[in-house]
């Protein structure tokens, strides 16, 4: 937190599986121990350079059958608002939030049509596509200049919790959308969370940062996908998504382009 | 200043139609502000935990037969586990299973000199019937409320007007608790010791900073906290006033989403339980509900 080291976490183990059954411990596999080592130290220049922030950086090394990968996240916060980035991406993450931490909103929060900006519109998507499915929830109908992609996988936090259907990443294009930018309108820079309900096919986004101040949307995938008008470019990162189900945070990269959708207020 | 605290832990679970087992040691210290965790490691670089471990009595001076007889009157086992999960699916057939997670679990702690063991029961179980889903929450493997709150889930009807007066089952009171601190007259139960070694001593809960630390996991930085909270008895709880049986949604401040039953009738309400009417004198029930709570029946 502002350049002082305030909490260093080492976690290590190994999971094997039977059919049914798991059995973890706390097993210490050197070479994946010294692959995040090797990660942080890589991280740190990145990380001094944000000094005005509070700053997490998470190295995940893991090995499963036979396929090892090394992962780091960093999340930076500033004012209660945070970005989710990586290495590559950190500074470029760091002065965006540093920029929406000082905006003020400039209208009130009204029913006005939403521009996604930022790519943020791969949340909505995240939400209403991505977990839908994980829950394989019935189909709705997108528009046809839509496209997402979004392959689930077993995925897990850590060595001791059970692996479930999750999103590896999710990347949304439009091919041949219509788009004409409001007058009138919002645009939503960043998203604090999101969640769906499968048992009532509610979505919930909480906007952090948009022209109208923080504000909550809380509508049916239906209602969701009928909104959606117009779409523009090719998809943009949007900065970090972790997303937590059933207690497991995960990181997924998420891309979508600027789209539109009616009022949703 | 250093502080330091050691964890062996051994653990159970039954989740999402899984069973794992997980065995770890870890260590957190707190130096200069600077919070560390890392697992224990032992030369032979296997699992440090409960019962087999070598470090454990070499640190701890407890003999492997002493902590293989304390795991075996745990009783924590696999079979024991599995049992309580098929009976719980069996006995909510009225409604689906959303989410089940069982656990059973034991832990050696170590810190300012002090050493003790706890054991541990968890049973976190989600039912619907759409469009409701009930949140249930438990420290034992007690079937018969589970089976009383699925049945009537089953017969829930449409949303009504929260009635008055209206009891709160222990469930449902234990969970509102941590937000009726300073509302509420209430106490700290004593007993056992807390994430720093100290014990736990009765205590009416005012607003000053909490006596007691608490400490989920060696990972996580210890927080002072009021721990097993415990409403005192006052007035008299109406026993044919319905009865709020199972939280809907998680508690919202001092605004409960509650399955209610008056009679034959069951329904969706949402009530605002800042002013309690009553606190019964029965036995209390301990809920995993922030760091513990006792549910006794409640009346608003």
């Amino acid at each position: 937190m502002r350049g002082a080291l305030v909490e260093s976490r080492l976690t290590h183990g190994q999971a094997r599986q039977h059919g049914r059954m798991i059995d973890a411990t706390d097993a210490r596999d050197e070479r994946l121990v010294r692959a995040c080592d090797e990660a942080v130290d890589d991280a740190r220049d990145t990380v001094a350079a944000l000094g005005d922030a509070r700053v997490r950086v998470v190295v995940r090394a893991t090995r499963e059958d036979g396929n090892e990968t090394v992962q780091t996240t960093i999340t930076v916060a500033i004012g209660g608002l945070s970005v989710v980035t990586t290495p590559a991406d950190a500074l470029h993450d760091h002065e965006l939030l540093r920029t929406l931490a000082a905006s003020k909103p400039i209208e009130k929060i009204r029913s006005l049509p939403i521009v996604w900006q930022n790519g943020s519109a791969s949340v909505l998507l995240h939400e209403a596509v991505g977990h839908a499915s994980e829950h394989g929830a019935a189909p709705v109908p997108w528009p046809s200049w839509l496209s997402v992609d979004v392959p689930l996988a077993p995925r897990r936090e850590t060595f001791r919790d059970v692996p479930l259907p999750r999103m590896t990443h999710l990347v949304a294009w439009q091919l041949g959308a219509p788009f004409a930018l409001p007058d009138e309108r919002i645009d939503v820079q960043l998203i604090a969370g999101g969640a769906y309900d499968p048992v009532t096919d509610v979505v919930t986004i909480n906007v952090a940062v948009s022209t109208a101040g923080p504000f909550t949307i809380q509508r049916t995938r239906s209602q969701i996908a009928a909104s959606l008008s117009c779409a523009a470019g090719e998809p943009v990162r949007y900065p970090g998504l972790i997303c937590s189900r059933e207690g497991q945070e995960l990181y997924v990269a998420s891309h979508a382009p600027v789209m539109i959708t009616d009022p949703l207020i | 200043m250093t502080d330091v605290y050691r964890k062996w832990g051994r653990v159970i679970r039954y989740e999402n139609g899984m069973t794992i087992r997980v065995e770890e040691a870890g260590e957190a210290t707190e130096r200069d502000g600077t919070f560390r965790t890392a697992p224990i490691e032992s030369p032979a670089q296997t699992g440090v935990s409960v019962p087999h471990v070598d470090s454990f009595v070499a640190q701890t001076g407890v003999s492997v037969a002493q902590v293989e007889d304390f795991v075996a009157q745990t009783l924590l086992s696999v079979q024991q586990v599995d049992s309580f999960v098929a009976q719980t699916l069996l006995s909510v057939r009225p409604c689906t299973i959303e989410r089940l997670i069982v656990s059973a679990g034991i832990a050696r702690h170590e810190t300012n000199g002090v050493s003790w063991t706890e054991e541990s029961r968890r049973v976190h179980i989600s039912l619907t019937n759409p469009p409701l889903r009930v949140l249930v929450d438990q420290a034992s493997f007690d079937l018969a409320s589970i089976e009383t709150i699925a049945n009537a889930l089953g017969r829930a009807g449409h949303e009504r007007k929260p009635p008055s007066p209206l009891r709160l089952a222990p469930n449902v009171a234990a969970a509102l608790l941590p937000s009726l601190t300073g509302e509420l007259a209430m106490e700290q139960s004593g007993g056992g010791l807390d994430g720093k070694g100290q014990p736990i001593e009765t205590r009416a809960v005012t607003s000053d900073p909490p006596p007691n630390w608490y400490r989920p996991g060696y990972t996580v930085r210890p927080i002072r906290a009021w721990l097993n909270l415990r409403a005192l008895p006052f007035g008299r709880v109406d026993k044919s006033a319905p009865l709020a049986v199972a939280l809907l949604a998680p508690v919202d401040g001092t605004m409960l989403r509650v399955l209610c039953v008056d009679g034959e009738d069951v329904f969706p309400a949402t009530v605002d339980a800042t002013r309690i009417a009553a606190v019964s004198g029965d036995a209390p029930v301990w809920y995993p509900y922030a760091a513990g709570s006792f549910g006794v029946e409640m009346m608003l």
